[in-house]
């Protein structure tokens, strides 16, 4: 599994397709057969309990697209930290059991951890 | 010598700082984070496990940093600088417009009675969202304490997912 780390519109599905995965393989759902995983902070904003408990079958998947949500301001409702937080962790979960890690700045994919995957 | 640890929220920065401390020399914890409400709280016993059994002193120190003296010569974890800028912005006893010199002053009397100094600190500007006048002021202060520290620090490290990058120095061992 390969996570892919950015900023709402920094390029991470850009990035996906560049290594050849079409848009049909691609779910925002876990439980989808597609190998690619989109936007992981939208599942853990609409469960978060749910969410964490199906770390293993996230692991599976070829490609974890999640937006980096932590740079801001301390939100003032606590839904909102609790979402920041637990995205955060998670990230740190997968990010540990990933074989790399890319993150994607202006379009551009740096590896964090291991070697930047290419077609 | 002083580490600078940056990064978002959630992302590894305590895990990461504690792991810089080796050795077994005298060990503070410098907490800037006021204990109030459960949320702060529960942060803090997280923190406080994750030192559990490591040897660490802890002081609370909430602002005034320049006035802090430690009994040993040692390696230091200061934690965290946003609550820090916060606290000196906006504390009812003292607060000040531009927290800036003050953090700037106690993060160097810190650095000069310790071995090695981790100054851990938030990236909190990059979120777009438009706060009120009092905020944008505190997220610009601290924008420009995270460079003046980075401007003095010998290493400056962000962490993403748990992962440290390297942004200036080398990464120590």
């Amino acid at each position: 599994m390969v996570l892919i780390l950015g900023a709402l519109g920094a390029g991470k599905k850009a990035y996906a397709r560049s290594l050849g995965y079409t848009d049909e393989q691609m779910s925002a759902s876990i439980d989808s057969d597609a190998p690619v995983l989109l936007n992981l902070e939208e599942a853990v904003r609409t469960d978060p309990k749910e969410t964490e408990a199906a770390f293993d079958r996230i692991c599976k998947k070829e490609l974890v697209l999640c937006r980096e949500i932590g740079s801001g301001v301390i939100p003032l409702d606590p839904t909102e930290r609790d979402w920041r937080e637990r995205t955060g962790r998670l990230c740190a979960r997968l990010a540990k059991e990933a074989a790399a890690v890319v993150r994607v700045i202006a379009g551009i994919p740096v590896a964090i951890k291991g070697e930047l995957p290419c077609r | 010598m002083m580490i600078l640890v940056t990064g978002g929220a959630a992302s590894g920065k305590s895990e990461l700082a504690e792991s810089l401390c080796r050795g077994d020399g005298a060990k503070f914890y410098i907490a800037a984070m006021r204990p109030f409400g459960e949320e702060a709280k529960a942060r803090i016993e997280r923190h406080h496990a994750l030192r559990a059994g490591k040897g660490f002193t802890t002081v609370e120190r909430y602002t005034d940093l320049a006035g802090l003296r430690l009994d040993a010569r040692g390696t230091a974890i200061l934690e965290c600088v946003a609550n820090l800028a916060a606290n000196e912005m906006f504390d009812e006893d003292g607060a000040v417009s531009d927290p800036a010199a003050r953090v700037l002053d106690g993060v160097a009397t810190l650095a000069a009675q310790c071995e090695r100094l981790i100054v851990v600190t938030d990236e909190i500007g990059a979120d777009g969202v438009r706060y009120d006048a009092a905020t944008e002021a505190y997220i610009a202060a601290l924008g420009r304490i995270n460079a003046a520290l980075a401007a003095s620090a010998d290493t400056v490290i962000e962490v993403v997912a748990g992962i440290p990058i390297g942004i200036k120095g080398e990464l120590p061992v």
